[in-house]
């Protein structure tokens, strides 16, 4: 079967707008897997652009301001459905540190309080506190690393919604993952799971902990590079993942891997 | 710009991906579309042509034709084990047998302290990682005198939906009078990985693949490791003979992946 993609999408990239009309078809057959563009009749309507004008806060420096937004129609055999995205993607730094930010919309409000953070934080790293909590933004990047790895105390689930790259439900799973992912019609679609959320019986966390507010690194493993509020002080710190006491209720989709659910989390 | 890519393991295409498009640079932003120009694809197609007749059959290959209004471009990825080279359909015969220089070498753990030695042209990946990224940043070289690389930068794009970004053209060093008498003790480094600089610490980072440590006659593979060192901290003792190509380096950045040519002497390093 033929899998056909038609999008538009408008990005703006530290201050340079590129609108991008496209669209193309992708074939598996057995382990052979080929894509090309496909003739399309583009609407010669530009996406409006957003803009990252306004983040400023003083002595932090902006390295990287990517916002996207995006609509895409598809079809898979007699399937077919629409999207629209919105992404955004920022790298502010001060010093040597540079913390990250991903989220699925043009609010800034999370940024802004992690980069006032940021303007107060101590520049050298400390240990990490014994008890800390991990912001929702932070959660959300660790549980794609958390796949297959069943840590005790908390139940990793798929969450049913949407539909993934061949047109199929996205169904509530906690193994096996049936959903395959297709970022583009330029990849393979691969198994994986869909808009994770952790689940964990111990849901109240405690206010008093310190907070880690910010990646300063990508997540790689279980191991976590940090900007901590600890309500006095702020500064790096490197955490590895061993014991998950809490999972807040409340959660909010971020666009990491296929899609996660950050919570609040206290270790 | 048209672009064709192509993924073969042990003789079998496994991949073929065809992408072809136009940018407008307009008052209000760049307006990129994938019209196809049949003349650049055409050229795509020739040259995606002769490529194929590179692929063989106990690797995995990866190649890709691009023709833009600035020429045609072919370039074949070849992996072994963990171990990859960037070569073109002329010089992919000369550079193999590098790659299988250290296939299966498991080999001890590489000392910091020793002096390095960069051979067949792999000292152009330190110097893309130590001088071309930070050119990209507006920060100068630090090299001594007597080492020249000449590394020009220019707006380049890897697809027709990315944003121009001043980068490296290629990196191609040469010495003027540095010889050095080699240390009895050395590491000597033939391919490397990976390679990575850090604007906020001035720190250069490279995964080294394959090397052998060098102590009087005895000569022993070692383990792959990672060299770290801020860009201060790395002294160069000297350079000699003829200007050696380096099969590989693409560099990433802004997830735009590009060849960058990469020629280099022998060179000796110490860290301070």
């Amino acid at each position: 079967m033929i899998y056909r993609k038609q999008g538009r999408s408008v990005r703006w990239e530290n201050g340079v707008v590129v609108h991008v009309s496209e669209s193309g078809i992708a074939v598996e057959e057995g382990e052979w897997f080929r894509c090309e563009p496909a003739p399309h009749a583009a609407s010669g309507q530009l996406l409006a652009a957003p803009r990252g004008e306004g983040l400023g806060v003083r002595g932090i420096a902006v390295e990287r301001l990517i916002l996207t937004e995006g609509e895409a129609h598809h079809q898979y055999g007699d399937r077919q459905w629409t999207e629209h995205t919105r992404r955004m993607h920022l790298a502010m730094t001060r010093g040597p540190l540079r913390v990250l930010v991903d989220r699925a919309d043009f609010d800034f409000t999370q940024a802004r309080a992690i980069a006032a953070v940021l303007a107060k934080a101590e520049l050298t790293e400390r240990a990490a506190p014994p008890r800390l909590r991990l912001a929702p933004n932070i959660t959300a990047a660790l549980l794609p690393h958390l796949a297959g790895l069943a840590p005790p105390n908390v139940r990793l689930v798929q969450t049913a919604g949407g539909v993934d790259g061949y047109g199929n439900d996205i169904v509530e799973a906690v193994n096996d993952w049936p959903n395959f992912y297709r970022p583009s019609y330029r990849t393979r679609p691969v198994r994986m799971p869909h808009n994770l959320r952790l689940e964990c019986s111990v849901r109240e966390i405690d206010r008093d902990r310190p907070i880690a507010v910010a990646l300063l690194a990508p997540v790689d493993g279980l191991v976590l590079r940090v900007l901590v509020d600890d309500g006095t002080r702020a500064f790096p710190a490197t955490v590895r993942v061993t014991r998950i006491d809490a999972v807040a209720d409340e959660r909010e989709w971020y666009p990491y891997a296929a899609g996660s659910f950050g919570a609040e989390m206290m270790l | 710009m048209a672009t064709r890519d192509e993924l073969w393991s042990r003789g079998r295409l496994l991949e073929q991906r065809l992408s072809y498009g136009e940018a407008m640079h307009t008052a209000g932003g760049i307006v990129a579309t994938d019209t196809p120009d049949p003349a650049l694809l055409s050229a795509c197609d020739a040259a995606m042509t002769e490529l194929r007749k590179c692929v063989l059959p106990d690797v995995r290959m990866r190649l890709v034709a691009t023709a833009t209004l600035g020429g045609v471009t072919q370039t074949i990825i070849v992996t072994q084990g963990a171990h990859s080279i960037v070569t073109t359909p002329a010089l992919l015969l000369e550079d193999m047998p590098l790659l299988n220089a250290g296939v299966g070498a498991d080999g001890q753990a590489a000392s910091r302290r020793l002096p390095i030695l960069w051979k067949h042209g792999s000292a152009a990946v330190l110097l893309h990682e130590a001088v071309g990224h930070p050119l990209e940043h507006e920060r100068s070289s630090t090299l001594p005198p007597w080492l020249i690389a000449d590394i020009p930068l220019a707006p380049r794009r890897a697809t027709f939906r990315d944003i121009p970004l001043l980068r490296m053209q290629h990196v191609h060093a040469r010495a003027h009078n540095a010889p050095f008498t080699l240390p009895g003790s050395r590491i000597e480094i033939t391919l490397v990985d990976a390679g990575h600089y850090e604007p906020l610490t001035d720190v250069v980072t490279l995964h080294v693949g394959i090397a052998h440590l060098v102590d009087g006659s005895h000569r022993a593979p070692l383990a792959p490791f990672t060299f770290e060192a801020r860009r201060d901290d790395i002294v160069f003792l000297g350079a000699i003979g003829e200007t050696l190509r380096y099969p590989g380096v693409i560099c990433s950045r802004e997830g735009q992946e590009l060849v960058v040519p990469a020629h280099a002497p022998l060179v000796l390093t110490e860290l301070a």
